[in-house]
């Protein structure tokens, strides 16, 4: 085996099992549930009945090794790494499946169960074809953690010498190398429990059970939403993005380019990760003067156009609130759903074709980045956008597909040329020799400026339904949020609750703002009005409301939702930092609220950058023209026939 | 194929998924009744069934692409599957593979080019003491020779021709005298039905019996598990999926004494409180399903099942049939569970066991053809009756399925406590230089120990039996095992499905006279981790074999000319 010179990875040392809160959940421990007491290694532990020995194990402090199980999925108990002996079984059990109902005694060190271990961590490198040095995962690997924390000495059953399976780099964001897959299934698991998407299973059976995907066809040619949730849950390199740092690189080196990249609020809130910082430790200034340094000639925050989204998202949703209430056009669809994440477009494209018209006309921050700079920018600066390169850093694989949609060029120009995930640039500023978090702090560059915190809060589930109420509450009351959320912070909407609902009732109601006059002509039909808002993370979730909506459930009669493809919201995305769990996603989200907070201008509408290019470029302001060429979109029906 | 083709089967599937109210249970059926009907289950009926369940065309897939009787792609008009257990092995079934190979001019695995054949192996069809079988489509023909073998090609092409249906051919059975065929029919339902549901389980229980399928957990323990278990619905499962190669007593029971098997799921139905009942046949014994069901028809009609059973009020229940797709695994209580979801056969995690969350999280009972046979005459008879025969700790008799190198090969009815010795005298097996007793996944006795008993105390296990002659090449024996093995794991435990495939290669080595004593003790403790890490007992019990043949044969396995470096 060729050993990296790296420590054990984050995933192999971090302990953190947060109870799962997903969609078709293994039956949850019930904590009032009459309390066991068991004896794990001679020590005593006393747990609520149904919890797993591996559960219970880190209650005691006893470390029991694991493959398959992961802490977002229900138990599989396959892998086999995590048998224990248990005092009475003739055979050993898979702590992670195994449930206490009864005073067991528990051996996890025994003979057998010692060389079960690394007889099941042989077998699996013994089928695992690749090598460390040049996988995406060296160092950050748990098969690789488990051989080395487990004593494997040697490849007793041989190794792999000839890949088995060609690489799937089809669909241009995920890539497959089913040579280093070890079949723990926790790919399948998220796909099908997790997001519902249900594009990777297993196929045949015995030996040659492998995970695949319909027919056995390439990802390009089945229905996969690129969101990357595969990615962050397998141990091995198996699963990862499509690489496209050295294209970045090309450009960066290439004197005739002017490249400039713009930054999600996620990546910061997880970077650190890559730099062996704890979850959620904030290194957005310092980011910027890596970003420099590596070569880039503007530093832009995606989160400028987060603000922007708002107005153009919140005016759209006026005006649909309008027509529907005051017109009563038939034609407008209601509630209406957010459309800055592209995996959830994807699914919905796919899955719900016949509902699109619910989607709002907005293109992402991303894609809305792409343009501008690539026309007011460009106008701005005097630069020939054929000369200019936008590389965006999304915590999101899907983003590379939808800077690859064929409509994303409204500037005449691909819009975005490169979209990096978190994990891509930890690996460019690594390669640049640099220690991201020793950097000095830097800000972003103009004309776009630092954002507001409602555009930082759009990294976490529930963020932008949360900017959007700030607008929406002020333009229509006249009044500051702060009347009727303390420091603005809309806690209903915060929360990692798989789909929830929100209501807001408008007392009264103020002058319509200048922006929106061209719009609607006063106020007074949202007098009293109780706005309902929605919020869902995760396909799965996604699908939940989607279903409701169909059967005229609660989410029929909500206004706007907001949906996420990944389960936290764009923290938890597809393109972060592996591993993830709930207490990881916390985490990042309390860095993200933080930032919020700390920020001087906490309201999309308020952002002066924002208004300023309302009034020096997209003059026929909110929902004008300019602003409908540039910054929206429209969909495909996609439909799930695979051809 | 045409639109209206398309159609058509739409039309089909979306009825068909009416009838079993759309639930996932129909997708085995689904898949099964496309598959008769156009050969092969299209990509376009994969994602249409899917989508009028509910389900991703890529799940419907997976559970596709587990079954071996079940392709996704088309095959022969007529689909060959010759039996590789090794009792079809011994009896020449790779001659008659030859003469198959010649005359349709394919190889296995091959369909032949005017798309009439394909040519597969698969495992055990419960043929063994006629070997070698094979079965074409649902029919079966045992006792081949390369001249029996030709004609039937020529039979299935004419018979194409003229719009006949392909018969197959069994010979009869030799076995010796059945306790079942003097059951007096229905006594011990009646018996069953005059006593209260947990008299019925404690008779069960005083009986002394245990499970036949192998595992031998005593009935009366899981009957009143079940019946103490908390649900409104609790099922009865019959494991009619007699996959163990070597076995085929069941096949002779569903048979013979079809009305024995559902007087018994009646009994354990009224003991335990179900209210429905499932016989999960193997897809080998589709061939039994029309006169399974005209006796199920029979027993509606007179009472035995439905409303208010034999005019007892309040006990109701009812049987259907669901049919096996081709895995080994399925006949694990659980996988078999899977499957009758509509599932891939993936063993659970146990615990929970199915007595408390079974089929569709209901409390389950799954008992062996057997078992269920045993009970009607256990209620009949008295349990003092049936504790009277075999042992102390064995009660009762068994059916063994016995094949190989013996003169008199069938099914044979014995006491628990029969020597080996004394059971291959019954069968004529004298001179034997092994038995395998309890199939693939039970114990290889060398004549050494021909002494020890067939019973719980010592050995306690299903009921196959395959008799190994002085001129058997124990590496072939293993080797033909483990081959079985690694195509019927279900594959998702680690140490199961690799850990099968190293002890394959392993073997193979052995043959070449390239595997080290050294590396052979590396796989022996492989195996002891198989046996203790695997996920279901099947998995557990694979390794059996290369143990056995170390144990008792290391000096024949290890000394072999190398091949291949001279």
């Amino acid at each position: 085996m060729d050993t990296a010179s790296h420590n054990a990875s984050p995933a192999a040392t971090s302990s953190a099992r947060a109870p799962r809160s997903h969609a078709h959940s293994h039956p949850a421990v019930d904590p009032n549930a009459a309390p066991v007491t068991l004896t794990i290694d001679g020590i005593e532990v006393t747990v609520p009945s149904g919890t797993t020995i591996l559960a219970a194990a880190e209650a005691a402090g006893v470390r029991i090794p694991t493959l398959c199980h992961h802490a977002d999925l229900a138990p599989a108990g396959v892998c086999r790494v995590c048998v224990v002996e248990v005092e009475g079984s003739r055979a050993l059990q898979a702590s992670c499946a195994y449930p206490i109902t009864q005073p067991i005694k528990v051996n996890t060190t025994t003979k057998a169960v010692r060389k079960a271990r690394r007889h099941i961590i042989d077998l699996m490198l013994a089928n695992h074809y690749g090598d460390c040095y040049t996988c995406a995962r060296n160092g950050n690997c748990e098969l690789q953690a488990l051989a080395q924390e487990y004593g494997v000495d040697g490849l007793k059953f041989g190794r792999t010498t000839e890949p088995k399976y060609e690489i799937d780099r089809s669909n241009g964001t995920i890539v497959r190398d089913m040579n280093k897959c070890v079949l723990c299934g926790r790919c399948v698991r998220t796909c099908n429990e997790l997001q519902e998407v249900g594009c990777l299973t297993l196929d045949g059976r015995g030996a040659q059970s492998k995970v695949s995907t319909f027919a056995d066809k390439a990802l390009a040619s089945v229905i996969c939403i690129s969101c990357g949730q595969c990615i962050n849950r397998c141990p091995t390199g198996a699963l990862s993005e499509l690489d496209q740092t050295d294209e970045v690189w090309a450009l960066l080196d290439d004197p005739s380019k002017h490249v400039v990249i713009q930054t999600a609020p996620a990546p910061r809130a997880a970077i650190g990760e890559c730099f062996g910082l704890e979850p959620g430790t904030p290194v957005t200034f310092e980011m910027n003067s890596a970003l420099r340094r590596i070569g880039f000639d503007g530093v832009f925050d995606t989160n400028f156009t987060a603000d922007l989204t708002i107005i153009e998202e919140g005016t759209e949703l006026i005006l649909r609130l309008y027509k529907a209430l005051v017109k009563k056009d038939p034609a407008v669809m209601l509630p209406m759903f957010t459309s800055c994440s592209p995996g959830w477009v994807k699914y919905i494209e796919h899955f719900n074709p016949d509902m699109l018209a619910h989607l709002s006309t907005a293109k992402s921050p991303q894609q809305m980045f792409g343009a501008l700079i690539k026309t007011y920018y460009a106008q701005k600066k005097g630069i020939d956008p054929a000369d200019i390169a936008v590389v965006s850093l999304m915590p999101c694989t899907a983003k590379k597909y939808e800077a690859n949609r064929p409509e994303m060029v409204s500037s005449g120009f691909k819009d975005v040329d490169y979209a990096l995930t978190t994990r891509e640039l930890a690996k460019m500023v690594k390669e640049a020799g640099i220690d991201l978090p020793k950097l000095p702090k830097s800000d972003f560059d103009p004309p776009f400026g630092s954002a507001t915190g409602s555009g930082v809060i759009f990294g976490a589930t529930g963020g932008v339904m949360e900017a959007a109420i700030r607008t929406v509450i002020e333009l229509v009351t006249g009044k500051t949020v702060e009347n009727f959320y303390d420091h603005a912070d809309i806690v209903p909407l915060r929360g990692f609750e798989g789909a929830r609902m929100a209501e807001l009732t408008i007392g009264e109601v103020g002058e319509v703002p200048g922006i929106l006059k061209h719009l609607v002509p006063d106020w007074n039909w949202l007098k009293g009005a109780t706005l309902k808002v929605g919020v869902a993370h995760g396909t799965a979730n996604a699908r939940k409301v989607l279903d409701d909506i169909k059967a005229g459930g609660p989410f029929s009669q909500c206004h706007f939702i907001e949906f996420m493809a990944c389960p936290g919201g764009c923290l938890g995305g597809g393109g972060q930092p592996i591993p993830t769990d709930a207490e990881i996603r916390a985490a990042r989200a309390k860095a993200i609220y933080a930032e919020d907070r700390g920020a001087p201008v906490r309201k999309s509408h308020e952002n002066p950058a924002v208004l300023q290019l309302y009034s020096e470029f997209l003059l026929g302001g909110p929902a004008g023209h300019e602003a409908h060429q540039l910054l929206h979109t429209h969909y495909t029906q996609r439909g799930k026939f695979i051809a | 194929m045409l639109l209206t083709e398309q159609d058509k089967q739409k039309a089909q599937i979306s009825q068909l998924a009416e009838t079993h109210s759309r639930n996932r249970s129909a997708l085995i059926p689904i898949l099964q009744t496309v598959q008769r009907d156009y050969g092969e289950v299209s990509q376009f009926a994969l994602q249409h069934i899917a989508d009028v369940l509910g389900l991703h065309a890529a799940d419907v897939y997976s559970v596709a692409t587990f079954y071996q009787f079940i392709n996704t792609a088309p095959k022969g008009k007529f689909i060959i599957r010759l039996s590789r257990d090794m009792s079809s092995m011994m009896k020449g079934a790779k001659i008659v593979a030859r003469q198959l190979e010649n005359d349709l001019g394919i190889k296995f695995g091959e369909t032949t080019p005017d798309g009439m054949f394909t040519l597969e192996w698969t495992s055990c069809i419960g043929m063994n003491y006629q070997a070698p079988a094979m079965m074409i489509n649902n029919e079966v023909f045992s006792n081949l020779t390369p001249q029996r073998a030709h004609l039937i090609i020529e039979d299935c092409l004419q018979g194409f021709r003229s719009h006949r249906p392909t018969v197959g051919k069994i010979g009869e059975t030799y076995s010796s005298a059945l306790t079942y065929a003097s059951h007096e029919a229905e006594a011990g339902l009646r018996n069953a039905l005059a006593m209260s549901p947990p008299e019925v389980v404690s008779e069960v229980a005083a009986s002394g019996i245990r499970g036949r399928g192998g595992a031998g957990f005593p009935t009366g323990t899981k009957w009143r598990l079940a019946a103490a278990a908390k649900g409104d619905l609790k099922y009865i499962v019959c494991n009619a999926d007699e996959g163990e190669p070597g076995t085929f007593k069941d096949r002779i029971l569903l048979s013979r004494f079809a009305d024995v098997v559902f007087e018994g799921m009646t009994i354990a139905a009224y003991a335990v409180g179900a209210r429905e009942g499932v016989i999960y046949l193997r897809a080998e014994y589709t061939f039994l399903k029309p006169q399974l069901e005209a006796a199920l028809a029979a027993r509606r009609q007179t009472g035995l099942l439905g409303k208010s059973i034999l005019g007892h009020d309040g006990f109701d229940f009812d049987i259907r049939i669901h049919m096996g797709a081709g895995a080994y695994v399925c006949g694990e209580e659980t996988a078999l569970i899977e499957s009758l979801e509509g599932r891939r056969g993936h063993p659970r995690n146990r615990p929970p066991y199915p007595i408390d969350v079974g089929l569709n999280g209901k409390p389950t009972v799954v008992n062996n053809v057997e078992t269920l046979s045993s009970i009607s005459c256990i209620l009949a008879r008295g349990a003092a009756w049936f504790s009277s025969i075999g042992t102390e700790r064995s009660k009762g008799f068994k059916l063994f399925s016995v094949s190989g190198d013996c003169t008199r090969p069938g099914v044979y009815e014995l006491p628990w406590g029969i020597t080996v010795e004394g059971l291959l005298e019954t069968v004529g097996g004298g001179n034997a230089k092994a038995v395998q007793v309890g199939g693939y996944s039970g114990m290889l006795i060398p004549a050494s120990q021909f002494d020890r008993r067939l019973a719980y105390e010592d050995l306690g296990i299903g009921g196959s039996v395959i008799v190994y002659g002085q001129d058997r090449d124990m590496l072939d024996v293993a080797e033909n095992y483990f081959e079985f093995f690694v195509d019927e794991s279900c594959g998702q435990c680690t140490p199961c499905r690799d850990g099968n495939v190293k002890l394959l290669e392993g073997i193979r080595a052995l043959r070449q006279g390239k595997c080290s004593s050294r590396y052979l003790n590396e796989l022996i403790s492989l195996c002891e981790t198989i046996q203790v890490a695997s996920k279901c007992g099947l998995g557990q019990l694979s390794p059996n074999i290369l143990i056995a043949i170390n144990k008792h044969f290391r000096d024949e396995i290890l000394a072999r000319p190398m091949v291949g470096q001279h």
